[in-house]
């Protein structure tokens, strides 16, 4: 994908900017919110501070971007406070719209028939804020800068799990000895 | 291409009431600017750097611009395309309008420029349009090829603007040598025998040509949308791919939320210096990652640092582990690092 140093470089930046980010919107959020947490919970809290920290990356002039960050806002506010019915509406909200997506996907395979319209239908609900993006020139344009930060979070994310990994190999051996 | 450049100016540019002569002027500057900065050398990408440095006004448009960049450089040459380009485009748009009864045929330069995958492309329009030309444009487009070959990247920038070209019967009326330099900065869609000419098919095709040059930076972007062809095709790539990017982010953080019994990453206390040391190393080579390892701090527990870990590694996560094996070793070894059984 990148055959070149500086797009490397300028990309490695990117990623450097990423995970600071993610650090302290992880610190902040485990401050903010109640422990024991199962595992779930924490998968949950994980996610949410790497989309925010990654919209915040970009913190631009995207669709993409904001609408994560406004949707990680809503999030953490019901997490923290905790509100069982907000919860509650949210997954409500959340399980409609996924299966919004998988009928759109079930109902046969996207034959070339089905044409663009399905297709670009199903990329407005894979990008977020897709929906609110009308003209399909400029939702072209979207999906194509939240691939390269997507891309980036993935990257981080690997390596930090990596990490972890590796660090897990170093206390186990610690604690057999 | 320079985000830098064109943002300044493309507030500027918005409204219709621009007189053309103005516009005319901007466009010559940009070109002015553009063959300055890329006549030293096209293909060196830190200059490429640099020179996005020196005109890129904040950081979002510096990242634009270098994304621009990478699908600029990423594609080899083919067609360039900047994000930020938006207003400018739009305002040329709605410039065809004016345009349908114009003649431009220098604007054929640019189809000639664009390379591979465009070339066919290219050579097939100058093919049909050597029946339409006179003489004397032909000798002009060949004198603005043999200018223009010069400044490659440049004129990629420029042809964002200038996506096809425009001719109609009238046109053979309104050529003349002044009049085409100033018509440079409309888009300009061909029309082709048989087709309707009226304002709204040209810019309808206007606006499908621009579509399908988004395409094609999107099949640099996802990787294996090379093969397939037609719009709901590589539709299919790019969802697959997306899907695929968030699918990986949810298993990610599943794996780190297993890992880390307490909401932590294993990466506190890391200054800025060693992340941009570190970051800055494009070589993934193992010897590399072994003589930085002393380098950098551990705190207490003997949690590494993420600067130990290239960010280059490849998709697998079992390919690096010899690595960190190594590495881990070598932990054990040095002394300062305050492992305690």
């Amino acid at each position: 994908m990148f055959y070149d140093e500086a797009m490397m470089n300028t990309y490695n930046m990117v990623k450097q900017r990423f995970i600071k980010k993610w650090i302290n919107t992880l610190h902040m959020l485990d401050s903010s919110i109640e422990h024991p947490l199962n595992v779930t919970e924490r998968k949950n809290a994980i996610r949410l501070s790497s989309d925010l920290a990654i919209a915040a990356t970009r913190s631009g002039s995207t669709v993409w971007s904001r609408t994560l960050i406004s949707r990680s806002g809503n999030k953490t506010t019901n997490l923290t406070t905790n509100k069982p019915m907000a919860r509650r509406i949210l997954k409500k909200a959340r399980n409609r719209m996924k299966n919004r997506c998988s009928t759109l996907r079930r109902n046969g395979n996207f034959t070339a028939k089905v044409g663009v319209r399905k297709r670009t239908e199903l990329l407005k609900s894979l990008v977020p804020g897709g929906e609110l993006i009308d003209d399909k020139d400029y939702l072209i344009r979207e999906t194509l800068d939240y691939i390269v930060y997507l891309r980036a979070q993935v990257d981080v994310m690997r390596t930090v799990a990596a990490v972890d990994l590796v660090t897990g190999n170093l206390t186990n051996d610690r604690t057999n000895k | 291409m320079l985000e830098g450049l064109v943002s300044q100016e493309s507030l500027s540019l918005n409204s219709m009431d621009m007189s053309v002569l103005e516009r005319l002027k901007w466009v010559q500057q940009q070109q002015q600017q553009l063959q300055q900065v890329v006549s030293q050398s096209i293909n060196n990408s830190p200059e490429l750097l640099q020179i996005l440095q020196f005109h890129g006004s904040n950081n979002d448009e510096f990242l634009q611009s270098s994304f621009s960049q990478f699908q600029m450089l990423g594609s080899g040459f083919g067609p360039n395309y900047n994000m930020g380009f938006g207003p400018p485009l739009e305002a040329l748009d709605e410039c065809i309008s004016r345009t349908s009864s114009c003649h431009m045929e220098p604007v054929d330069t640019m189809e000639v420029l664009l390379k591979t995958g465009e070339e066919n492309r290219a050579i097939a329009l100058k093919n049909k349009r050597k029946p339409e030309v006179k003489k004397r444009e032909e000798e002009k487009t060949e004198k603005k090829i043999k200018v223009e070959a010069e400044t490659e990247s440049s004129m990629k920038g420029k042809s964002n603007m200038r996506n096809t070209e425009a001719s109609s019967d009238t046109s053979k009326e309104t050529s003349k040598g002044a009049s085409e330099i100033q018509k440079l900065d409309y888009i300009h869609v061909r029309a082709r025998r048989g087709q309707a000419t009226d304002r709204h098919s040209l810019a309808e095709r206007a606006r499908r040509e621009k579509i399908s040059k988004k395409m094609k930076y999107l099949q640099d972007i996802v990787p294996g949308c090379n093969k397939v062809t037609g719009k709901a095709g590589m539709l299919d790539e790019i969802i697959n791919y997306v899907q695929c990017l968030q699918r990986q982010v949810e298993f990610l953080s599943m794996k780190l939320a297993v890992l880390n019994p307490e909401l932590e990453l294993a990466v506190e206390d890391i200054s800025v210096k060693q992340f941009q040391a570190y970051f800055t190393n494009v070589t993934a080579s193992k010897q590399s990652i072994m003589v930085d390892v002393p380098l950098f701090p551990l705190d207490q527990q003997g949690s590494l640092d993420l600067s130990a870990i290239n960010p280059n590694q490849p998709t697998s996560i079992e390919a690096p582990s010899a690595s960190w094996e190594t590495q881990s070793q070598s932990l054990y070894n040095t002394s300062s690092l305050g492992f305690h059984y």
